[in-house]
């Protein structure tokens, strides 16, 4: 379903402050497979999701949808193929507008917005319909200002938004790392029933090596821009927390990210 | 205030309605500071006023002013987007190109209209003895509704509430698959069509076409929308854009009240600082009024 061929990205080309964020990614991931994505800050992980999006432009190399080549698309189209969930809950939707305009945006998602009125009845309905899902009384609040929810409420909207239209990747960028441990779980349960239903294609970004293997059925990690370590299925299940700590160890390959490895062993 | 300047102060309130409306479209949708309006604003009256002289009726003339005040909105989007120059700064150089070209276009500092056919003149013959002030009022007054209906229709549909998103968080519009630019394009393009007709109108009304009569526009615009929101605050649309319309009027009802008061000793040349403590009383007033609320509440737990 994805398919990217050396995959390069530079910040800044030319400046002092050139930086090779991806060097060269070469992936291939299957329809319907759930990706983890691990690797320690500034590995490349949200520019690989970016890249894929369409949020940062790809400096050489090709990336294909199915049999599309979508190198040179821009984000706007590429949202008919994939929708995202970000790690802040302020960034997936408009605090200025309602619940019901926030999930009227995302129900267009990929088409051209014309000028027949954004809301109706019926489109009510259907938001209601999918808020009760939640448990989390949003149904009753259609007419809320985003801006007036909580963090995790907002998350859990954000969630059903990119839900809304047919979408075949979802990208997940730590979308369960700035809320509570509670809601965090509510709000992975609800990601894990959306991709089984909707059978989509998923890389979810995680700092958390729990999450990370109880999720999906193949983990990646990256370290500075490249993939140095890709396990799935059987040889997946076989590997613990304490091995994906090893690994980061020795990809750091020093002794002082101890402190790091127990708040990863933590979370 | 005699009936007469009432409706003179009606006329104008209206007038600059429509720029209210416009200012809000580019200030509070796109979150784009646009001070092209005050260029803009001149152009429309120059262009209609310049196109009535040379002989093209007078509607044709309004509709070429109109065209003109768009073309000045996409000059600003370009600067800003495709050479990610500032929003203010890239508005500023276009306004501050557009006071040239406005005396270009006039080939003079001013044109007079006083003479001329203008899009009342029918309607002026119509009204039977019906003094001029309240025929145009009347037209106009339907010109701002039609626009006002158009723009509220606008801001509820999907294209609309796309450009809403736009302007409250960019990334998600972006990722719900929004082109960002064009709405932009589209805003601002919009803002300074209906800024324009305003011009148009205003010259029309007046008699004459100046130079320098935009001077001031953004502030009347934004005084209109910012006093508007502050008496009727609302998120329906058709309430915003009614306050926009509203607060203009009042703002010119102000105005006026303040320059007659004799008492206080104001005149005409007194409106600009008349105009900055307006503003500030608008901004000023829900500040103190959510702090006395705070203080109010926080004396009865004691």
């Amino acid at each position: 379903m994805i398919r990217c061929k050396n995959l390069h990205v530079t910040f800044n080309t030319g400046l002092p402050t050139e930086k090779c964020a991806l060097k060269g990614i070469d992936l291939e991931i299957a329809e319907s497979q759930f990706v983890t994505v691990i690797g320690s800050n500034g590995a490349g992980k949200s520019t690989l999701l970016n890249s894929i999006a369409g949020d940062v432009n790809i400096t050489q190399g090709q990336l294909f949808f199915a049999h599309k080549e979508v190198t040179h698309w821009s984000a706007a189209i590429r949202t008919k193929d994939v929708a995202r969930v970000f790690q802040d809950p302020l960034m997936g939707t408009c605090s200025d507008l309602t619940v019901e305009e926030n999930m009227s945006l995302a129900y267009g998602r990929g088409k051209r917005g014309n000028l027949s009125p954004a809301l109706n009845a019926s489109l009510r309905k259907v938001f209601q319909e999918q808020l009760s899902r939640l448990n989390l009384g949003l149904e009753d609040r259609l007419q809320s200002e985003m801006g007036l929810l909580s963090g995790g409420q907002r998350q859990s909207v954000s969630l059903l938004m990119s839900a809304l239209q047919p979408s075949k990747i979802l990208l997940l960028d730590e979308h369960t790392a700035a809320l509570d441990p509670k809601t965090a779980v509510l709000i992975m349960d609800i990601t894990a029933q959306i991709i089984e239903e909707k059978k989509l294609t998923v890389m979810m970004v995680t700092h958390s090596m729990r999450q990370a293997l109880d999720f999906g059925s193949r983990t990646l990690m990256l370290h500075e821009g490249e993939i140095i370590f890709d396990i799935q299925n059987e040889e997946r299940s076989q590997y613990d927390v304490s091995d994906l700590l090893k690994l980061f160890a020795k990809a750091k390959n020093d002794g002082e990210t101890l402190a790091d490895d127990k708040l990863l062993l933590d979370s | 205030m005699s009936l007469f300047a009432f409706m003179g102060t009606l006329e104008i309130g209206l007038i600059y309605g429509l720029i209210a409306i416009g200012v809000y479209l580019t200030f509070r949708v796109l979150d784009f500071p646009d001070l092209t309006v005050d260029g803009s604003f001149t152009l429309g009256a120059a262009v209609t006023a310049a196109a009535i002289v040379s002989g093209i009726p007078a509607v044709f003339a309004t509709m070429m002013g109109v065209l003109a005040g768009t073309l000045s909105g996409l000059v600003t989007a370009w600067l800003n987007l495709r050479f990610n120059i500032l929003h203010l700064l890239a508005s500023i150089l276009t306004m501050t190109a557009l006071y040239t070209v406005n005396l270009r276009v006039m080939g003079k500092p001013n044109i007079a209209l006083i003479s001329e056919p203008t899009i009342f003149s029918p309607f002026e013959k119509l009204g039977m003895g019906i003094p001029n002030i309240y025929v145009n009022v009347l037209i106009i007054g339907l010109i701002v509704f039609i626009v006002g209906l158009l723009v509220i229709g606008f801001l509820n549909s999907q294209y609309g509430l796309a450009m809403r998103a736009v302007g409250s968080n960019k990334r998600m519009a972006q990722a719900n698959g929004i082109v960002v630019h064009e709405k932009v394009y589209v805003g601002l393009a919009m803002s300074n069509a209906l800024v324009a007709l305003g011009g148009a109108l205003f010259a029309q009304t007046n008699g004459f076409a100046d130079s320098t009569m935009g001077v001031g526009t953004i502030v009347i615009g934004l005084a209109a929308v910012i006093i508007g929101q502050t008496l009727i605050p609302s998120r329906a649309m058709i309430v915003i854009i009614l306050s926009c319309i509203m607060g203009s009027i009042l703002y010119r009802i102000a105005v006026s009240l303040a320059l007659n008061a004799s008492f206080i000793g104001l005149n005409t040349s007194d409106l600009n600082l008349i105009t900055a403590v307006l503003v500030a009383l608008a901004l000023v007033f829900p500040q103190v009024n959510k702090e006395y609320k705070a203080k109010k509440a926080a004396w009865k737990k004691v």
